[in-house]
C-alpha cells in the first residue's frame, strides 16, 4: 500500500509491505522495519527497529487532519490524495504561508467581547482580532499572517455560535 | 466531645473533578454522596460515582450549578443532611450559605457571614489591618460611583504608580487594570467598574500598589468551631497565566522557616480575628524584599488543596466535615507546618496551548492518567465523555509528590509523559515545556513571569517533533491506514459536513 503523506510541512512517498505483525515500510525510499500492534480504535504499539513507541491516532477537533502522539509529541498528519489533489479543507504547512483569505471563525459558541480591528486595517501576523468570552474565559483570536481587513462580522456583546465567521482578512 | 451534627447523606452543590474529590471522602467517612447535574453532564463521572444524582436543570451554570432553590429541591428529594459547595459556583455566596442553614442542612464551610465579610476585598483588607497582618498599601474603602476625575486622581496619587485599579467583589483578574501613567488613570477605573459591574453585578472599584515581581504565597487553614485555628505549611502559586494559576507547589523555595512562621502565623490571626470556621486560604504577595502583604481570602476549599494534603498527610474535605459536625480540630500545630518532601500540582486544561490555550472542547477519545510512585491524579474525565463548552476547562490535576522539589520536577515530567489524551488538545505539551525551563527548575519566578515568558515566545509551539518522531509519526498514520481500511477512507475523503462551515472551523481552530 501507498500513501502521501504530510507531516511536519513536507509531503512524503510512503510505501507499507505487510507480513503477519511485522512491516516493512519505507518513507521516501527510507526503510524501516516495523512491528504493530494495535490496542483498541486509537492507539497502536509500534516497535521500530529496536524502539518502542506508543502513539495514537485521532482526528483533531475539527473534521481533518490526524493528530498523532507519539507518546505526548503531537504531531500534525495528512493524507493526501494518491493522485496529489488536496482534499478540501486542507491547510498549508503549519507556518500557514498559503495566499488567499483567511477566513477567521468562532471556535465555539460565546459572546463577543471585544472587535480590535475595523474593515481595511492592515493587521500583522498574530496580531489579536476579536476577543470572545467562551469556557469561562476571555480568548483572543488572531491572524494567522500578515493581510488588510476584508470583512468584519462581529459586533460587540454578540452571541455567536461555533463557526460563525467573524473575520475575513486579504 | 460528641458531635453536634449527624452527617449520612451529603449533596455536593458541584461538578467534575471536584464532586468526585468530595464523593471520595464521602465513601471514607461511610457518608452517602449525592450528585447533582445539568443537562450535558448526565455522563459525567460525578453522576456515575455517586449514590443518587439529581437532575438540576439545562447546561447552562446559571441555570443549574447555580440554581439555589433547584439545588435545596434536591437535597430535599435525597433527604441529605448536609451540603458541600466544592469551589466556584456557590461556594462563596453567602446567600446559599444562609439557604442551606434556613432550610436545616449543614453546609459543609464557613458561616454566611464570614463568607460575606470576606468575599468584600476592601472589609476583608481592613479585618486584616484589625488583626495586625500588613496589607498592600491602598485606599482603605472603595471609590465613590459619583468621584469626580479629579479626587480620583489625588486617591491615586497617595497610592503611587504603578498601582492596581480593583474590583471589589473581584476575583480571577476580572475587574482589574494596572495603570503605570496618570493619563491612563481615568479611563482604567471606567473600564474596570464596566467588568467589574458585569461579571459580579457590583461595579465598586479601589485602589492597590501594584508590587513589581511579587510571588503569590498562600496559607491554607483548618478552623473548628471551638476556636482552634490551625495554619499549614505555605503553598507557593506564583505560575500564572493571565491572573489564573497553572502550577501550584509546597513548600516553596522562597519561604524561610523564619518567614513561614510569620506568614502562617498572620494568617491565622485573620482567620482568628473573623471567627472562621472549616477550610480556609488566606493569600500574600511576598515582595522581592521579603516582606509579605495580605491580599485576600478564600473561604472555600481550593483547587490546589491536593499538595496541602500530599506533604501533610491529611484529608482536607475529611476535616471540612469534621468540622461541619462540630468535631474539634486535633491536628498537631507543629506537623502542619513541617511538609514532608514536595508536592507540584499540574492544572490540566482541555486548551490547546499552541493557539494561545484556545479552549479544545469535545470528545475525549481517549485517557489514560500517569500513575506508579508519588503521582495523583484528581480528575473528572473519562473516556467517551464531551468536556462540555458551559464550564471551566480543567479536566484534571495531575499531583506529583517526592522527597524534595528536584525529585519532584523529575517525577512529574515522568508523569507528564505518561499522560494519554486522544480527541481533544491538553495543556500537557506547555507543562513538559515548563518543566524543563531553568527558571522553574531553580525558583526564579514571579507572578509576571509566565506572561512575560509566554509573550516573548510569540506563539512558538511548545513541542516542536524531532524529524525521527516525524518519521514515526508518518509510519502511525500509515499502519493506521494499512491495518482498518474504514479509517483509510476516513483519512482521504472529506467528511459530508457542509465544507463552507467545515473550513470555517478548520480555519477558526488553527
Amino acid at each position: 500500500m501507498q500513501y502521501e503523506i504530510e507531516v511536519g510541512g513536507r509531503r512524503r512517498h510512503v510505501v507499507v509491505h505487510r507480513e503477519g505483525d511485522r512491516f516493512d515500510v519505507s518513507i521516501d525510499g527510507r526503510p524501516f522495519q516495523v512491528n504493530a500492534v494495535r490496542i483498541d480504535a486509537q492507539v497502536l504499539s509500534l516497535i521500530v527497529g529496536a524502539a518502542s513507541f506508543e502513539v495514537t491516532v485521532a482526528p483533531d477537533a475539527a473534521p481533518a487532519p490526524l493528530i498523532v502522539r507519539v507518546g505526548t509529541t503531537p504531531v500534525v498528519v495528512e493524507f493526501q490524495g494518491l493522485n496529489g489533489r488536496r482534499r478540501f479543507g486542507q491547510r498549508g504547512d503549519p507556518a500557514d504561508v498559503g495566499t488567499g483569505p483567511q477566513r477567521i471563525a468562532a471556535p465555539m459558541p460565546g459572546k463577543i467581547v471585544r472587535v480590535l480591528v475595523k474593515t481595511g486595517e492592515a493587521v500583522v501576523a498574530r496580531q489579536p482580532l476579536v476577543v470572545v468570552e467562551a469556557m469561562k474565559m476571555e480568548n483572543e483570536l488572531r491572524a494567522r499572517r500578515d493581510g488588510t481587513i476584508a470583512e468584519v462580522h462581529a459586533k460587540e456583546g454578540q452571541s455567536v455560535e461555533a463557526g460563525a465567521l467573524l473575520v475575513v482578512i486579504q | 466531645m460528641a458531635p453536634s451534627f449527624i452527617v449520612k447523606k451529603i449533596l455536593i452543590a458541584n461538578r467534575g473533578e471536584i464532586a468526585v474529590r468530595i464523593s471520595r471522602a464521602c465513601r471514607e467517612m461511610g457518608i452517602s454522596p449525592v450528585a447533582v447535574y445539568s443537562e450535558c453532564d448526565r455522563a459525567a463521572l460525578h453522576v456515575r460515582y455517586a449514590d443518587e444524582a439529581y437532575a438540576i436543570g439545562p447546561s447552562a451554570p446559571r441555570d443549574s450549578y447555580l440554581r439555589i432553590d433547584r439545588l435545596l429541591d434536591a437535597a430535599r428529594a435525597a433527604g441529605a443532611d448536609a451540603v458541600h459547595p466544592g469551589y466556584g459556583f456557590l461556594a462563596e455566596n453567602a446567600d446559599f450559605a444562609a439557604a442551606c442553614r434556613d432550610a436545616g442542612l449543614t453546609f459543609i464551610g464557613p458561616t454566611p457571614e464570614a463568607i460575606a465579610l470576606m468575599g468584600s476585598k476592601t472589609a476583608a483588607r481592613a479585618a486584616a489591618i484589625k488583626a495586625g497582618v500588613p496589607v498592600v498599601p491602598g485606599t482603605e474603602d472603595p471609590l465613590a460611583a459619583d468621584l469626580a476625575d479629579d479626587e480620583i486622581a489625588r486617591a491615586a496619587e497617595r497610592i503611587g504608580y504603578p498601582l492596581l485599579v480593583k474590583a471589589v467583589a473581584g476575583g480571577g483578574g476580572k475587574g482589574m487594570r494596572t495603570v503605570t501613567a496618570p493619563a491612563d488613570l481615568a479611563g482604567a477605573v471606567r473600564a474596570a467598574r464596566s467588568e467589574a459591574g458585569s461579571a459580579f453585578g457590583d461595579a465598586a472599584v479601589y485602589f492597590e500598589r501594584r508590587l513589581t515581581r511579587p510571588r503569590h504565597i498562600e496559607v491554607q487553614l483548618l478552623g473548628d468551631q471551638h476556636g482552634t485555628v490551625v495554619p499549614f505549611v505555605e503553598r507557593e502559586c506564583s505560575i500564572q497565566r493571565r491572573h489564573q494559576k497553572v502550577v501550584e507547589e509546597t513548600p516553596s523555595l522562597a519561604v524561610s522557616p523564619a518567614l513561614r512562621a510569620a506568614m502562617t502565623s498572620s494568617a491565622a490571626a485573620v482567620a482568628r480575628a473573623v471567627g472562621y470556621t472549616s477550610a480556609g486560604t488566606i493569600e500574600f504577595l511576598l515582595d522581592e524584599d521579603g516582606r509579605f502583604y495580605f491580599l485576600e481570602m478564600n473561604t472555600r476549599l481550593q483547587v490546589e488543596h491536593p499538595v496541602t494534603e500530599m506533604v501533610t498527610g491529611l484529608d482536607l474535605v475529611r476535616w471540612q466535615i469534621a468540622i461541619a459536625r462540630g468535631e474539634r480540630l486535633d491536628v498537631d500545630p507543629a506537623s502542619a507546618l513541617t511538609p514532608t518532601g514536595h508536592a507540584i500540582e499540574c492544572r490540566i486544561y482541555a486548551e490547546d496551548p499552541d493557539n494561545n490555550f484556545l479552549p479544545s472542547p469535545g470528545r475525549i477519545l481517549q485517557l489514560r492518567a500517569p500513575a506508579g510512585p508519588g503521582i495523583r491524579d484528581d480528575s473528572g474525565a473519562t473516556a467517551g465523555l464531551d468536556v462540555p463548552i458551559f464550564y471551566d476547562p480543567m479536566i484534571s490535576k495531575l499531583i506529583a509528590w517526592a522527597e524534595d522539589r528536584p525529585r519532584a520536577v523529575v517525577r512529574m515530567r515522568r508523569a507528564l509523559g505518561e499522560y494519554l489524551v486522544a480527541g481533544i488538545k491538553t495543556t500537557v505539551p506547555f507543562f513538559t515545556w515548563l518543566f524543563a525551563q531553568p527558571e522553574f527548575i531553580e525558583g526564579r519566578f514571579h507572578t509576571a513571569y509566565l506572561d512575560e515568558v509566554l509573550k516573548a515566545r510569540n506563539g512558538r509551539p511548545f513541542v516542536e517533533p524531532s524529524a525521527d518522531v516525524e518519521d514515526v509519526a508518518a509510519i502511525a498514520a500509515a499502519l493506521h491506514a494499512a491495518l482498518s481500511p474504514r479509517a483509510a477512507a476516513a483519512g482521504s475523503t472529506a467528511p459530508a459536513a457542509r465544507p463552507w462551515k467545515t473550513q470555517a472551523r478548520v480555519e477558526g481552530l488553527r
